[in-house]
């Protein structure tokens, strides 16, 4: 499901702390943990709990603490936090984020921002599948896609959605489906759920 | 001045310490030379008394000029010959043959900050560094270890530059390097330029402080490492055999008898001379080739590698 033939299509893993960091940031998406499941990633990073932050993010975000636990309401606040960290992050510093793509994608970015290099930064892929799509003729971007094929909410053109996906808008590319024949739209399937 | 080679004339040269040796190169018919960015070095083609040396120096002169070359050179004690040459024979006024500048270690432009480590005259690349650091308001620090009577000899090039640090090895004036490695903020990058055993070091601890392996950069003097226990080599396609000399490269035995092989840095970095091994174990030294490479054992870089059984066979 998460495999592509198109080779843009990201891969995502297990989250496990890489012993070689210095200072360990774990970022969970709170929606997407499964019962039981914050238990287990405790155990995961019990060898780093000394040096762990974690920012639980959402409402369904309750339960145990790992390391240094900091509760934000929402992904916006993750990104505004790395906007406008006061406290400098390290070179040696690890990210672990888990959520959706669209949240995945949109941490990396602000992570990126203000410095981390991709090999500081694990994704996993956690929850629905929902997309972010972006728009090739109006380069709107929709979020929230569960189907294969969405309406532009720029153009409102019907959008195929392809796995062709761009690290740097964290979305997938969206093109009109019926471009050639007009009206002729192929059934909807709801693919990522 | 266009040509596979550059013909330079010395225009000056002065002991900057005893064993040091600053040259001033510009081309010998008196045009502009090609520019050459941070970090880019130039090889020169020394004919000594008793053979060809082709070396690399690092440029210091200030990246863009087009005036002049600018290296030094150190006077190694068990010099191959190279730095001997540049040392006792060459004087203001001679010819040199030299390739065009290349660059195998350039700063990273998208660095949030740049930290140089620097082993003596491994300090050479880091002066065209600073040059350009001047000029873009890059966020830097370059810690100098070297000999205590030695700290003062790059003063010409360090003047008026902030964050430079010069350590040596007496009590209070060592480098904390794990200390300096954990310190640095998310974005630097990290280059090393030394002796092979300090740039290890250096290597391992950034490896185990956690740096990411794209974020370190390291050069190392190449001719150090191409000497060894003499060996045979046959080239399959010119169908000649050569023998290679304890205190000679693969490379430099190839350029005696005349065959013709590409090659750039002549450090085992750049991977241009890599070459199809066709027979004969390898004893690889470069930094180019990966660890499957080494061991599926069909390639080998003449400018560093050698051989461990008695003969190869290339496909040269």
């Amino acid at each position: 499901m998460l495999h592509s033939d198109i080779k843009s299509r990201p891969t995502y893993t297990q989250l496990e702390p890489d012993l070689s960091g210095s200072q360990h940031l774990l970022i969970v998406e709170g929606d997407t943990v499964l019962p039981g499941r914050l238990d287990s990633l405790a155990g995961t990073f019990a060898p780093v709990e000394e040096n762990l932050h974690t920012w639980l993010v959402g409402t369904q975000a309750g339960g145990l603490g790992l390391g240094k636990v900091w509760r934000l309401p929402g992904v916006a606040d993750v990104v505004d936090a790395f906007a406008c960290a006061t406290r400098g992050y390290g070179i040696g510093d690890r990210l672990y984020v888990q959520g959706t793509e669209p949240f995945l994608w949109s941490v990396a970015k602000a992570a990126a921002i203000i410095g981390f290099s991709a090999e500081q930064i694990h994704l996993h892929h956690a929850g629905s599948l929902r997309r972010r799509v972006w728009c090739t003729h109006c380069h709107t971007v929709t979020e929230d896609v569960t189907t294969s094929i969405a309406s532009c909410a720029g153009c409102h053109r019907h959008l195929l959605v392809r796995d062709h996906f761009s690290r740097r808008l964290g979305a997938f590319m969206g093109v009109m489906v019926d471009a050639e024949a007009p009206g002729e739209v192929p059934a909807v399937e709801e693919s990522f759920a | 001045m266009i040509g596979e080679t550059l013909t330079l004339k010395v225009a000056a040269a002065c002991a900057i310490s005893p064993s040091l040796r600053h040259l001033r190169l510009v081309a010998a018919d008196g045009s502009k030379l090609p520019p050459a960015a941070a970090g880019a070095h130039l090889q020169l083609v020394l004919n000594g008394a008793a053979r060809t040396h082709r070396n690399a120096y690092s440029l210091i002169s200030r990246p863009g000029a087009r005036d002049a070359y600018e290296i030094i050179v150190r006077r190694v004690p068990a010099s191959r010959g190279g730095s001997a040459f540049i040392h006792e024979q060459l004087k203001v006024g001679d010819v040199l043959e030299a390739g065009w500048p290349g660059n195998l270690f350039a700063p990273v432009r998208t660095a949030r900050r740049h930290l140089m480590i620097a082993g003596g005259i491994g300090i050479t690349p880091f002066l065209s560094y600073l040059a350009d650091f001047a000029f873009g308001g890059a966020d830097y620090a370059l810690h100098l270890c070297c000999r205590e009577d030695e700290q003062h000899v790059f003063d010409p090039w360090l003047a008026g530059k902030s964050s430079v640090s010069v350590h040596w090895d007496a009590d209070g004036h060592r480098l904390d390097i794990p200390a300096l490695l954990a310190a640095q903020p998310v974005g630097s990058h990290l280059y090393v330029c030394g002796p092979a055993a300090m740039n290890d070091e250096v290597l391992e601890l950034a490896a185990a402080a956690g740096w990411p392996a794209s974020h370190v950069h390291c050069e190392h003097f190449g001719s150090a490492l191409s000497g060894g226990e003499a060996f045979r080599a046959f080239l399959a396609k010119s169908g000649v055999e050569v023998s290679v000399g304890e205190d000679e490269s693969l490379l430099e035995a190839i350029e005696r008898i005349g065959v013709k092989a590409s090659c750039l840095c002549r450090g085992g970095a750049c991977g241009v001379c890599v070459t199809p091994l066709l027979d004969g174990e390898a004893d690889h030294r470069d930094h180019y080739l990966s660890a499957a490479e080494r061991e599926a054992g069909r390639l080998i870089l003449p400018c560093v590698s050698r051989a461990r059984s008695g003969r190869l066979v290339l496909d040269l």
